[in-house]
Formats: C-alpha cells, structure tokens, sequence
C-alpha cells in the first residue's frame, strides 16, 4: 500500500500512522464510538503523517486490495 | 450414514499393519450438504468446529452441518503462532481461558487425537521495574482465581529459561518475569483435524468449498442461509468467521464493534532445540513472542500491522520489527534465515474481549471478536458456545462476553487502550 501525502507526495507506509476509521455519518453518539461497518471493499479512515510533515489526513480506501481511492487534508486544507 | 472414526491406538498401528494399505480411513468428509439442518455452522475453523463437535456430543443435537468457504483449517486456527495460556487481568477473562487450558490439558485423550500439548511455560517478560509491577498485579489476580502464575527476578529468569542468559550486550536487560509453567504450546493443524474427525465422528456434516453469501429472514427469525451450493434451511445460525465477522453483520444489517486487523507470524529455518519455553516480550519499543516449534523452527509473532486489512498479507515494516524484538531477546537467532513469513486476519473488537452472544435475530448467534486469543480459546469457546446455542442461556464463563456490554458500558478493555481495536 503506498499512501500519497498531498504535501509531501508519495511517502514510505512507515510515516504515516494509521488512528482510527470512521463510522457511517450521521451515526448516533454510542454508534460513533462503538459500531463500525468494517466492510471488505470499503474504509473511510484518519491518518497522520507523523513521519513527515504531520498533517492529519482523510483517507478513502480498499481493505482488500490496498487501492487508495482518495487522500484529503482533513478538515478541508488550508 | 455415520462414519464412525476409527480409535487410534497401538492395537490400531498393529492391526493397519496386518490390514495392509487402504486401512486408514480419511478424517471427515464425504459428507453431502443436505436441505435442511438443526444448527448450521458458518466457518470450519476451530471454534466453528469445536462448537458443532460439542452440540453434537454434550447436547445430543442431531443435525449439524459445518459450512466452510475453503478448507478446514485454512483460516487462523492455521495461522497463528500455536501458543495457549491463561494469564489474563480481568476475571472474566483469565476464568474463560483457565477452562480452556484445562480443556488442552486433556484433549488429545478427549479426543482421541494428538494435539501435542507441550506445558513448556509462558514467560512474559519485564525490562523495568514499573513493568515487573503490572506482572506483578496480573499475577496476584491469576493466584487469586486459583491459576499458576509466578514472578520471577532476574535470577528466577535465568534458571527458567537458561537461554536467555547470552553474554551479549543487552539494550534493556531483562528485570524478571511472570511465568506461567502450565501455558506452552499446542500443534495448530491438529486441532482443526482433530475437531473435524471429532465432529464427523458424531455425524456433523463437514462441507467444505461452501460459501454462505447470506441469511433469509422471516418475521423477525433467520429461516436459513444462502450459500454457493443453494439455499439451506436451518433452525440455529452460528457464526465463526474469525476475521470477516464485519461482513456477517453487514449481511445481517447490523454494524459491530469489530474491525478487522492483520497480524503476521513468521518463521526460520529448523535448528536443533535451542528454546524449551514461550518468551513473550511486550514493551513500547516493539512487541515480540517467541517459541520453537517441534520441527525446529523459531516462530515470531508481534502486533498488529496497524491498520485495518483483508489482504492477509503483512506488511515489511512489522516484520522487521518484530525480528528486531526477538533478536533483542535470543541474539544467538541472528544467524538465521527467515523460512516462511504469512497474516491472519483478526477481529478486534473495541475493548480487545472476545463476543458470544446471540446477534439481532433470536436463533443467530455470532463466536467472533477473539482479537489475539483465537486459538488458545478454541475448547472453553466451542463448550460454551454450544451450551448457549442449544440452552439459549449463556454459561456463566461466557456471561460478561455479550454483544451489548458496548451499550451498557461493561466493557471488559483488558489493556485499558480504550473504544481503538488497533491499539488492543
């Protein structure tokens, strides 16, 4: 899996630290917390960039194949 | 038809001898997916396997199938690093795990197969003095519930396990332990063979290349499962999926307190004994467990890969480190080459306890959520787990371990790492 910071540009997997995927918007307060769809082909999830330039990212991908659908600063990008 | 397993014993070598080639009949097998079922089984790993062998063996049910995407065995009951013990924190925990490691004590009889059960200990390792405290703190709790556990100083560590003791220089010298004689090691494959005979033995239908693809529903009850073999009917759903219970509950409409997570093993090249006993190494600067396996092989295992993943793949970045762990304990491996590296994947589930308990539906039941404790669990899971399928009520072993312990705030967070599976 090779993750594309949009600062920094590719990077080796070991700078970025996985934090936590996210649940289904609009989840209640238990289910944001607890409950996660942990789809096969599917995983909206944070990460950061703690080996580079520590940006918080948003990334969009495929737990099965390692294909990165999208990679965005997260909370927009200033 | 039953095909009633053949008892392994020396008159049985003697007789197979006489009988020429073609005595020995195969495990399990030869079985035809029928229509309809009692209880289906989803997943012929260890614990699906061990939960039809005891609804078929300590509640009489009578028709059970075990449905199996792939092989028997092909899932993480093959995949881990073969280690079972007890020395858990929490009681509702070290309880359930101190029935199964009593349940390994005696299954090869059990069973009538050789599970090669070897109590060689489990020493779990300490560098610092705040670290020999919390060894401390679980072993006093293990005491407490009546399980073997003992703390050792430097000294205690180096007659236990006198491979250790390596004139090498040492980043962080190791302070003592927290042994647990009665933990070790048990041969992986065989339990999912043995199981499987077991099972077959008492008429459960073993079908394997059988993939469940989804559940039908009517007025609020499971009816029966979809499969690529054709529909089946059943009375009683369980799931043993390991890794992929987050599709079963995206297949029942339901999102669980799982994520799935890969952990890697990995394994050398055979030598002569150099290890008699299981090292586990936790430490903030990398996580290593070590034992070698009777063909001579030095197994590691660490964490997880840190992120959520199907591939079973594993990534390099964990295997360094996890051999950087294991040769920080056994320097003399350095020459080694690694053999064989493979993952398995986990469910974590958000408090690192494993989940019995019915889900959504009265009659579908889930068996999931063993995070790192899959395989030593297998025998307390399978006994508890069919008392619970075919009593409706859950033994107190597995009381604490329901589904709706999130919502109700009795987490069982052995690690206190909080509502993260990647860090449990």
């Amino acid at each position: 899996m090779e993750l594309v910071c949009p600062f920094c540009g590719p990077r080796a997997l070991e700078e970025f630290v996985f934090r936590q995927s996210l649940p289904e918007p609009g989840a209640s307060p238990y289910a944001a917390v607890y409950e996660r769809s942990n789809r096969i082909d599917h995983s909206l999830e944070h990460w950061q960039h703690l080996g580079g330039c520590r940006a918080w990212l948003l990334v969009r991908r495929n737990p099965s194949t390692h294909e990165i659908y999208e990679t965005t600063l997260l909370g927009g990008g200033q | 038809m039953l095909n009633t397993a053949q008892h392994y014993s020396a008159w049985a070598l003697l007789r197979a001898r006489l009988a020429g080639p073609g005595y020995w009949r195969p495990l399990w097998g030869g079985a035809r997916l029928r229509n309809a079922y009692d209880v289906v089984v989803v997943g012929g790993g260890g614990h699906g396997l061990a939960t039809a062998y005891h609804l078929a063996r300590d509640h009489r049910i009578k028709r059970i199938a075990v449905l199996e995407k792939r092989l028997v065995g092909y899932g993480n009951v093959g995949r881990n690093t073969t280690i079972v013990r007890s020395n858990y924190l929490l009681p509702q925990n070290h309880y359930f795990y101190e029935d199964s490691l009593r349940r390994w004590e005696t299954l090869a009889r059990v069973l009538n197969y050789n599970i090669m059960y070897s109590p060689r200990g489990v020493l779990d390792l300490a560098v610092s003095d705040g670290e020999m405290e919390a060894l401390a703190r679980r072993g006093n709790a293990m005491r407490l519930a009546g399980i073997d556990a003992e703390l050792l100083d430097r000294n205690g560590v180096m007659r236990f396990a006198p491979e250790l003791a390596s004139s090498a220089p040492r980043r962080f010298e190791i302070v003592g332990a927290l042994a647990q004689p009665r933990g070790g090691t048990v041969r992986h494959d065989a339990v999912a063979w043995g199981y499987a005979r077991a099972a077959r033995a008492f008429g459960v239908d073993i079908i394997e290349d059988c993939e469940v693809t989804g559940v039908r529903i009517s007025a609020g009850i499971a009816n029966g499962v979809e499969t690529t073999r054709g529909y089946v009917k059943a009375d009683r759903i369980v799931f043993a999926v390991a890794g992929h219970t987050g599709a079963i509950g995206e297949m029942l409409g339901l999102k669980l307190p799982i994520e799935t997570h890969l952990l890697q093993a990995m394994v050398t090249e055979p030598i002569k004994p150099m290890l008699g006993t299981v090292l586990v190494y936790m430490h903030p600067h990398g996580e290593a467990y070590v034992t070698q396996s009777d063909r001579g092989g030095m197994v590691m295992g660490g964490f997880l890969d840190g992120f959520p993943s199907y591939t079973r793949e594993g990534r390099w970045h964990r295997l360094e480190n996890v051999v950087q762990s294991a040769l920080a304990l056994l320097p003399q491996m350095a020459p080694l080459r690694i053999l064989r590296q493979w993952a398995g994947t986990n469910d974590m589930t958000m408090d690192g306890s494993f989940i019995i308990d019915r889900m959504r539906y009265d009659n579908v039941f889930l068996n999931g959520g063993w995070c790192y404790g899959g395989f030593k669990s297998i025998p307390a899971s399978g006994a508890a787990c069919a008392t619970l399928v075919a009593s409706g009520t859950a033994p107190d072993l597995i009381r604490a371990h329901r589904l709706s312990r999130f919502a109700t705030g009795h987490l069982l967070d052995e690690r206190g790492a909080g509502p993260f599976p990647v860090r449990q």
